[in-house]
C-alpha cells in the first residue's frame, strides 16, 4: 500500500550546509521536514489503528448481521475502498510534501505596489502600425498590467500630448482603472513628456509639494512609472525621477513608413504679383524611398490640371511641392497626399485664404522741427508708408502730446491698432488704469514703463556681435554693418528674447504682454539732436519694417495666415464689436465664444487638424487652418530609449520574468482531494 | 443489568386493570368453576338446551312445565361457567436484558398487568419463563389474593436463562397441555428463528398472543463510528462501520424483521403486537391489547 516513491521528497531537502555536525544548528526547514515526513507512516499507523473497532455489547447481532449480509456480497469493493481512502491520505500527503519542495516556474510579474501609468495620446499615437492604433495598443498593455496588479497595489493614470491629464489618480479600484483607462481619448497634438513627468513625479516625490511630510518612508512612496510611448517626443533636461523607477515601453513598428506634409503656405509669386503659389514640403520618415502623389484641392476641388505631383521622397529626407495659381481672395487650400500610410492626421494638410484687412499702424512721435505736422523720424516713417508698405498696413501718426488725452485712453482699451510705435516717448505711467495699450508695441529709445523693462546707463558706439536669427523679425535683417552712436543697453524682464546682441547688451529685444508682444529697440534711430545711427540707410532696415509689419499684423495677411497646432489656442480679433464669435470646427460643431478679458476672442478648442471657420452670427468672417506640421510628431519610428535629465530610460517590456511560486496550487489540489476523500469517507458503503 | 426501578403494577395501573377482564375467542374448558362459560353444561343461571331424560338423571333439571304440558320428562340443561386459564411466557434471556427500562422489566410488567386482570376474574393465573427447567413448574395463581404471590414470583425472574426460544416454547407446551391463552413475551431475537417456537404454540391449540418487545436502541440505534458488535448472549461479533446508508439500510431490515413477525402471526391466527419499551405498559395494556382483543 505504501508508495514506493515516498522517500522522493527527501531528495528535495534543502541543503542543510556543508561541514555541519549532526548536532549542529538545527534550522527551521529541518524541523518542519522532520515533522512533514512522519506524516506518511503516521497515516498507516492510523489506518491499522482505525481497522481496531471498538468492541461495544449489543442485545442481539441478529439484525446487524442481517444487514451488512449484502455488503459482504461486496467485499471487494469494500477492500478497494479501505485502499482508495489509504491511496487519497497518501496521495493527500504526497501532495503537501510537494507544495513544501517549493516547485515554480517561470513567469511574469508586475513590480512593486505603486504603480503610474503614463500613456501618450498625442498623434503619433494614432499610427496604425500596431492595429488598431498605437494608442489602443497602449492601453491594452496598460490593461493587462491592471489584471496583474495585486490586491492592494494601487495605480495612477495619467495620458499626455502636450499637456497632462490625470485620468484617475491613485487608486487600488480596478474596475475603476480599467474605465478610466478606456476613457482615454485619441488627440491630434504634439507631445510634451515633461508635465506628465511633473505631474507623476509630483503626486508620488514628497518634498516637491510643500505639503508633503519630509519624514515619508520612501519605501511607501517609491512607484513604478510605466511610460507607454512611442518616444517622439523632446528629452527632459532638469528632471530627477526621485522615488520614480521609470520603465519605458515603446509602442509601434520601428520599420513602420511614414510620408508627411511637414509644412504648407502660400505665398504670392514674386515675379508674377497677381498669381499666387502653394508651397508644401513632404518628409518622408519611412526606412525606404517613397514616390507620393501630392493633390491639391481649392475649396475641395482640384483646382488645376497640374493640381497632382508626383514627387519621389528618399528615407529621412524631405521635397518641396509649389503649386501655381490665380490669385484667389478668399478660400481653402488643402493638399493631401495620394498615399495612405500608418498615420493618417499628417496625410493633408489645409491653408485658409482669408479676406485681406491692413494692419493698423500708430505712430506716435515728436513732431519734426522743420515740417509741422509731419513725425519728427523720417526714415521710419519712409519706411512704413512705401506702396508695398502701404498695402500692408494703414499707417496713422500722432504726437507725444496726445498720449495724455481720452482718445489715447480709449484707443489703447479698445485696442483699435495692431501696432504702436512709441518713438522716444512713452504712454504716461498711471495708477490703476492699463498703462500699455491693448496692442503690439514697439519702443523706439524709450521703455514701455512698468513692465519689467530696465535700462543700463548709456553707452557710446557698442558694436553689434550678434542677431537672433531664428526670429521671424530678424531673419531678413542683416544688421552687422550697423553704426550705432550711443545706446543704453537693455536689462531685459522675464521671458523676454533678445534680438540684437551687442557688447555692452541686447540692443533689440522682444517679449510677450498678455496676448501682445512688446519690441524695444535700445537707441534711437533718428537723435533728437543728431543721427543716432545708421541703420535706417542700410538695406537691412526697409525689410526689418516690413518683416515688423508682416509679423504684427501677419494674421491678417490673406496668403501669410500662419497655421495652428492642434491644441494652440487661436486669438482672434475682430474689427467691429461683438459680444460672441461661433467657431465652426472641422467635424461641424459649433463652439461659441464670448469676448475676453483683454478684447479678443480665445478659442482653445483646436484638437482637431483641419479648416475652422469663425463666425459672426451667420456670415463667416474668417478661417484659420490647424495643420499638424510637427516633424517630431511624424517620425513615428519609436525610439529605443527615451531621456529625463541624466537617465537614460531604455526600452523593455512591462512586465519582468520571475519565479512563480506552484505551492498554492498543490495545496488546492490536496484540498481537494481532502474534500473527495471526504466524501468518499461518508459514502463508502456504497463503495 | 439494572433491576427495574419502577414497580411491577402502579395503584394508577391497578384500578384502570380492575375494569378489564381477559378474552379468549375461544371457548375452553377449565379446571375449576369459575366466571366464564364453557362448553360443558352445568350449573348456572344462563340456559343452554333440553335433552331427554335418561335414567340417572339428576331429577333437579327435569322441567317440570315441560312435563306438564307434553307429558314427557325433559332435561334442562345449563351452560357451565369456568375459569380461564392463562398464561404468560417470559422471555428471560440476557438480550432482554437491555434497554430503559430493560426489555425483561417491560415484559414483567405487562405479565403482571395482564395476570392481575385474570387474577381479578378468578381465572387460573401462571407465569412462566422460556430459561426454566422443563419439569419445574411455576405456581398456578387464582384470585385477587394471589396478587402479591404473582408479584413475588415475577420479581425472582432474573435475565440470563438461556435457551432458544424455540426450546423454551416447546418445554411450556410439553408442561401445560391445557388449552387457555397463552401470552408470549419475547424480542424474538433468536438466530435460528422464532418460527418454529410460534408452531409449537399453535399445534397446542391455545389462544396464542406474541407481544414483541423491542427497546429502543434496537429501534433506532444511537451509536456510531467503526465498532465490532458483541452478541449478548453467544458473543457473536458483527464488524460494522456506522454510517448513514447502514443505518439506514438497518431500519430497512429492522422493518422487514418486524413485518415479517406480524405476518407470520396473523397469517397463523396468532395476534401480534409490537411493543416498544418506551411505550407505557398502560397504554399497551388499556390501548394496544383492547384493540387486539385480548382485553376488553
Amino acid at each position: 500500500m505504501f508508495p514506493n516513491n515516498w522517500s522522493d521528497p527527501l531528495s528535495s531537502l534543502p541543503e542543510t550546509g556543508l561541514g555541519l555536525p549532526f548536532w549542529g544548528p538545527i534550522t527551521w526547514g529541518q524541523i518542519v521536514w522532520a515533522g512533514v515526513l512522519t506524516v506518511p507512516p503516521l497515516i498507516v499507523l492510523l489506518y491499522f489503528l482505525k481497522l481496531k473497532r471498538q468492541p461495544l455489547e449489543v442485545p442481539s447481532t441478529y439484525l446487524w448481521h442481517k444487514s451488512i449480509e449484502d455488503l459482504h456480497v461486496n467485499s471487494i469493493w469494500q477492500r478497494l475502498r479501505r485502499s482508495l481512502l489509504l491511496f487519497l491520505q497518501l496521495l493527500l500527503v504526497a501532495l503537501v510534501l510537494l507544495a513544501l519542495a517549493g516547485p515554480a516556474w517561470r513567469g511574469t510579474e508586475l513590480p512593486g505596489n505603486r504603480f503610474v501609468f503614463l500613456i501618450d495620446n498625442s498623434a503619433s499615437m494614432s499610427a496604425t502600425d500596431a492595429p488598431p492604433s498605437r494608442l489602443e495598443e497602449a492601453k491594452r498593455r496598460v490593461g493587462e498590467l491592471i489584471d496583474q496588479m495585486k490586491s492592494g497595489d494601487t495605480a495612477m493614470i495619467v495620458s499626455f500630448s502636450d499637456v497632462a491629464r490625470v485620468e484617475q489618480s491613485f487608486t487600488d479600484n480596478r474596475k475603476l482603472l480599467r474605465h478610466r483607462l478606456a476613457s482615454i481619448r485619441q488627440t491630434q497634438r504634439p507631445t510634451s513628456w515633461s508635465e506628465a513627468l511633473k505631474v507623476a513625479s509630483g503626486l508620488v516625490n514628497p518634498g516637491q509639494s510643500r505639503d508633503a511630510p519630509i519624514t515619508e518612508d520612501p519605501e511607501t512612496t517609491r512607484a513604478e512609472l510605466f511610460i507607454f510611448s512611442d518616444g517622439r517626443f523632446a528629452d527632459v533636461k532638469d528632471f530627477s525621477f526621485g522615488n520614480l523607477n521609470p520603465t519605458y515601453v515603446p509602442i509601434g513598428d520601428p520599420a513602420a513608413p511614414n510620408v508627411a506634409i511637414t509644412a504648407f503656405g502660400t505665398r504670392r509669386r514674386e515675379d508674377k504679383p497677381d498669381m499666387l503659389q502653394a508651397f508644401g514640403r513632404v518628409e518622408n520618415f519611412g526606412p525606404k524611398p517613397a514616390r507620393v502623389e501630392v493633390e491639391l484641392y481649392l475649396n475641395e476641388t482640384l483646382a488645376e490640371a497640374d493640381d497632382v505631383k508626383a514627387v519621389e521622397v528618399p528615407p529621412g529626407e524631405a521635397q518641396g511641392v509649389a503649386f501655381d495659381l490665380e490669385m484667389i481672395d478668399t478660400g481653402v487650400l488643402k493638399l493631401k497626399l495620394g498615399q495612405a500610410d500608418p498615420l493618417e492626421v499628417d496625410n493633408q494638410a489645409w491653408a485658409a485664404v482669408n479676406k485681406p484687412r491692413r494692419t493698423k499702424v500708430l505712430l506716435v512721435a515728436p513732431e519734426a522741427s522743420d515740417r509741422p505736422g509731419r513725425p519728427g523720424n523720417e526714415p521710419l516713417w519712409y519706411a512704413l508708408t512705401t506702396g508695398r508698405a502701404a498695402e500692408l498696413a494703414d499707417v496713422t501718426s500722432q504726437t507725444p502730446a496726445w498720449l495724455s488725452t481720452p482718445e489715447y485712453r480709449k484707443a489703447a482699451a479698445g485696442g483699435l491698432f495692431d501696432l504702436m510705435i512709441f518713438d522716444r516717448c512713452a504712454p504716461p505711467a498711471e495708477e490703476s488704469k492699463p498703462v500699455l495699450p491693448q496692442s503690439n508695441t514697439w519702443f523706439i529709445g524709450s521703455l514701455p514703463p512698468g513692465a519689467g523693462w530696465t535700462a543700463d546707463p548709456k553707452v557710446d558706439v557698442p558694436q553689434i556681435i550678434d542677431t537672433e536669427r531664428g526670429h521671424p523679425l530678424m531673419q531678413l535683417a542683416e544688421v552687422s554693418d550697423v553704426l550705432i552712436a550711443e545706446a543704453t543697453p537693455l536689462k531685459l524682464p522675464p521671458g523676454a528674447t533678445s534680438l540684437i546682441d551687442s557688447s555692452s547688451g541686447p540692443l533689440l529685444a522682444i517679449a510677450p504682454r498678455d496676448s501682445y508682444e512688446d519690441l524695444v529697440l535700445a537707441f534711437e534711430l533718428v537723435g533728437t539732436d543728431r543721427v543716432g545711427s545708421n541703420w535706417h540707410v542700410r538695406l537691412s532696415f526697409p525689410l526689418f519694417v516690413m518683416d515688423l509689419l508682416t509679423y504684427f499684423g501677419g494674421r491678417h495677411d490673406p496668403l501669410a495666415t500662419g497655421s495652428v497646432r492642434p491644441g494652440q489656442p487661436v486669438n482672434l480679433r475682430t474689427d467691429t464689436p461683438a459680444a460672441e464669435l461661433s467657431v465652426v470646427t472641422p467635424s461641424g460643431q459649433t463652439v461659441a465664444i464670448r469676448r475676453g478679458k483683454l478684447d479678443t476672442f480665445l478659442f482653445a478648442g483646436t484638437d482637431q487638424t483641419g479648416i475652422y471657420e469663425v463666425r459672426r452670427g451667420p456670415d463667416a468672417i474668417e478661417r484659420f487652418a490647424v495643420n499638424l506640421f510637427d516633424a517630431v510628431e511624424s517620425d513615428i519610428k519609436p525610439r529605443p530609449e527615451i531621456k529625463a535629465g541624466h537617465v537614460a530610460v531604455a526600452g523593455k517590456p512591462a512586465l519582468q520574468p520571475k519565479r512563480r511560486e506552484g505551492w498554492k496550487w498543490l495545496v488546492l489540489a490536496a484540498f481537494g482531494v481532502l474534500l473527495f476523500e471526504w466524501y468518499i469517507y461518508n459514502r463508502r458503503v456504497y463503495l | 443489568m439494572s433491576t427495574a426501578a419502577s414497580p411491577l403494577l402502579s395503584p394508577d395501573l391497578i384500578a384502570q386493570l380492575e375494569r378489564l377482564e381477559l378474552v379468549s375467542r375461544k371457548v375452553f374448558r377449565g379446571r375449576m368453576k369459575g366466571e366464564r362459560r364453557s362448553k360443558r353444561k352445568g350449573q348456572s343461571v344462563e340456559f343452554a338446551d333440553f335433552r331427554n331424560y335418561v335414567a340417572g338423571d339428576d331429577l333437579r333439571f327435569i322441567d317440570w312445565n315441560t312435563y306438564a304440558r307434553l307429558d314427557r320428562l325433559f332435561l334442562k340443561m345449563f351452560l357451565e361457567e369456568e375459569d380461564l386459564h392463562f398464561y404468560a411466557l417470559i422471555d428471560a434471556s440476557t438480550s432482554m436484558d437491555f434497554g430503559d427500562p430493560t426489555k425483561l422489566s417491560h415484559a414483567k410488567q405487562l405479565a403482571a398487568a395482564l395476570g392481575y386482570i385474570g387474577l381479578v376474574r378468578g381465572d387460573r393465573v401462571r407465569i412462566e419463563t422460556l430459561g426454566q427447567p422443563a419439569r419445574e413448574r411455576a405456581p398456578v395463581l387464582r384470585g385477587r389474593a394471589s396478587l402479591w404471590r404473582m408479584l413475588a414470583h415475577l420479581d425472582t425472574i432474573q435475565a440470563g436463562q438461556e435457551g432458544g426460544l424455540t426450546e423454551g416454547v416447546k418445554n411450556f407446551c410439553l408442561r401445560n397441555s391445557g388449552k387457555g391463552i397463552v401470552v408470549l413475551i419475547s424480542d424474538l431475537m433468536d438466530k435460528a428463528g422464532y418460527q418454529d417456537a410460534l408452531r409449537y404454540l399453535l399445534a397446542q391449540r391455545m389462544d396464542a398472543y406474541i407481544i414483541h418487545v423491542l427497546s429502543a436502541e434496537e429501534l433506532d440505534p444511537a451509536i456510531k463510528g467503526d465498532l465490532r458488535l458483541v452478541d449478548s448472549e453467544d458473543d457473536d461479533v458483527a464488524e460494522v462501520t456506522v454510517s448513514a446508508p447502514l443505518m439506514a439500510r438497518y431500519k430497512k431490515t429492522l422493518a422487514a424483521f418486524l413485518e415479517g413477525a406480524k405476518d407470520f402471526c396473523s397469517r397463523r391466527g396468532m395476534t401480534y403486537l409490537s411493543a416498544s419499551t418506551q411505550v407505557p405498559v398502560e397504554r399497551l395494556v388499556t390501548s394496544y391489547l383492547r384493540r387486539r382483543g385480548l382485553v376488553r
